[in-house]
């Protein structure tokens, strides 16, 4: 037995060795960089530009010139908030995509997304009182309600995966028709907070919603990085995964919950982003493959690097005023996605 | 040492395997025909446990399958669906190292043993040399060829394969045909569903026709196919003649 498994932690080691010098190896440390290079210059921009060596002075407490209190209460509380809701979003697309096995898939085709905003939405409006730091617990309830709505209307004999996409679909309507609903029955006074919220955005984001999301979200990614094989299987398809051993319902149950979860407490602290979930996963795919061991942590930085990109550019476009981090990543992403899928098109002629 | 179907009933309400009882014996190379529709697939897939047994019982090696766990009976019997899914970004490799899931854990890390024996399946397939190809950018042929390797590196007994050569060109599906051939030689069972009789009788050494979800005749080519069988099954008139090179017969509508 420990001969056994001594052979297969010698294999281990090499594969790990043969992955750092792979392309995807240094696809990832790019994007690493990259979202740490963004993270910094998105902590000096805004209605006050910080310059880099202030930054840097106030953030690790070095001496010279500081500005403590905007680094410190105000965007790096955004800044972590932007690449974790960022990071799950993608992860939820990724969940979502193998499962589907339809490039449209997406957490907003489950219909998550519009439950957790709708749930989240009323919490707001209809309870006001409830504390900011419950308003991910609402939204999560409402992303799972619109989840097992769209699983038991699909769940008459299995859990197909056209069903689900389209039950989903119908799902994401009725609860993005309930948005508008409280929207234009709401008085205009009350709306305006609601309303930027919904178009995904950081602004007014701070250390207490940091705490309300770190720990569940860190948590999800770790699992479904555990479950990164079981995600290769459910991509090919139900009965090869079924005849490879995989127990295929349960699984699926499985991973549609923490998608479900990611993308939900996601949209209940950033609002809907749903772009990110869609984008990220496809750009992610093109870079490093279809194995989830690679593109799983591909996809977590491609979408946190997304929503921090996002969230920095719509503060530094007209400062004071900020543009929402959901129209942004929309309007970066989508030229890209669309140059990422011609060309792939181009090489999947056979 | 064999497959043992006794009074099995499984599938849906519009469609019902009717108590099927049947003995597949280890070192066969079987082949289920019959007319679309009369339950050829749904009996295969139930003895790879893809489908879910109602009532009866499925015997492996004195095992009863349908009471163990889904990994523990695909260390026993590899399945390929008719139309498996192609995944994106996927290497052929890739593909055919899944074939070692049933005996990793649930991580899937790669033990040196799971990595010979891939790289078996590998030659065997006489796909070495496409190793590293997307599996989206090969053709229609090996393409099948790579997730017939996938069912190789599972490393079973039993390899039960649906209609294997559907949407395949002559070449790709003789070349299938024999792969399977040659497998079964080296001492693995080979259960296939097949449309063409013809190329059943060929390579099949045990025919199991199939109408209307139950099994309507067994036994070798010679003994099963004659006119009057397939008029009975598939309601056409037809002449039976040996095959000019394996003397196998071949059926041809009159």
């Amino acid at each position: 037995m420990s001969v056994v498994s001594e052979a297969s932690g010698a294999q281990w080691r090499a594969d790990f060795k043969s992955h750092r010098s792979t392309k995807a190896f240094r696809i990832q440390m790019l994007l690493l960089f990259s979202c740490v290079a963004v993270s910094l210059l998105s902590l000096g921009v805004g209605a006050v530009n910080i310059p880099l060596d202030v930054i840097l002075n106030s953030l690790f407490n070095l001496d010279g010139q500081k500005q403590t209190y905007i680094i410190w209460k105000s965007r790096l509380p955004r800044v972590l908030i932007a690449l974790l809701a960022g990071a799950s979003l993608a992860v939820s697309g990724v969940i979502v995509q193998a499962i589907i096995r339809n490039p449209l898939a997406s957490p907003k085709i489950m219909g998550i997304n519009s439950g957790a905003a709708l749930a989240a939405l009323g919490t707001v409006m209809f309870l006001p009182n409830v504390p900011v730091t419950y308003l991910p617990v609402a939204a999560a309830l409402g992303g799972i309600v619109a989840a097992v709505v769209v699983l038991f209307a699909a769940h008459l004999r299995q859990v197909s995966p056209a069903r689900l996409a389209l039950v989903g679909i119908a799902v994401g309507m009725v609860c993005d028709a309930g948005v508008d609903y409280l929207l234009v029955t709401a008085a205009t006074l009350e709306i305006s907070n609601p309303l930027v919220w919904l178009t995904g955005s950081l602004w007014a984001r701070t250390w207490v919603h940091v705490q309300s999301i770190w720990l569940p979200l860190i948590g999800l990614l770790g699992l479904t990085m555990v479950l990164s094989y079981q995600l290769d299987l459910q991509q090919l398809g139900d009965q090869t995964a079924r005849g490879l051993g995989q127990s295929t319902n349960k699984m699926r149950l499985l991973l549609l919950g923490v998608a479900t979860l990611l993308a939900s407490i996601s949209v209940g602290v950033v609002g809907v982003i749903g772009f990110i979930g869609l984008m990220s996963p496809h750009i992610s795919r093109s870079l490093v493959g279809g194995r989830h061991r690679l593109l799983l942590p591909t996809a977590a930085l491609v979408g946190a690097l997304l929503v921090v990109l996002a969230d920095a550019v719509g503060r530094a476009i007209a400062p004071p005023l900020e543009v929402s981090a959901g129209i942004l990543s929309a309007m970066l992403g989508a030229p890209y996605f669309i140059w990422i899928m011609s060309r792939s098109q181009k090489g999947q002629s056979t | 040492m064999s497959i043992v179907l006794a009074n099995v009933i499984s599938g849906y309400e519009e469609f019902m395997l009717k108590s099927i009882n049947l003995t597949i014996q280890k070192g066969s190379y079987a082949a289920l025909i019959g007319p679309n529709g009369c339950g050829k697939s749904t009996l295969l897939k139930t003895i790879g446990q893809i489908t879910k047994l109602k009532s009866g019982s499925i015997t492996v090696d004195d095992q009863e399958i349908h009471r163990l766990p889904a990994k523990t009976v695909a260390r026993q019997i590899a399945f390929l669906p008719q139309s498996p899914v192609v995944p994106t970004g996927i290497s052929v490799e890739q593909l055919v190292g899944y074939g070692r899931a049933p005996h990793q854990s649930l991580l899937g890390i790669r033990s040196r043993r799971d990595v010979e024996i891939v790289e078996e399946a590998l030659c065997t397939s006489g796909l070495y040399t496409f190793k590293d190809r997307a599996l989206k950018d090969l053709s229609g042929g090996q393409r099948q060829r790579a997730f017939i390797a996938m069912c190789l590196a599972q490393d079973t007994p039993y390899i039960m394969l649906d209609e294997p050569t559907s949407y395949l060109d002559i070449r790709y599906q003789y070349e299938t045909l024999d792969l399977l051939q040659q497998l079964n030689s080296q001492g693995r069972t080979v259960v296939v569903v097949l449309h063409d009789i013809a190329q059943a009788s060929r390579y099949a050494d045990h025919l199991v026709v199939m109408r209307d979800g139950a099994i309507f005749a067994e036994g070798t080519p010679h003994e099963v196919v004659s006119p009057s069988l397939v008029s009975s099954v598939y309601e056409i008139n037809t002449s039976v003649y040996a095959d000019p090179v394996s003397q196998t017969p071949v059926v041809t509508p009159v």
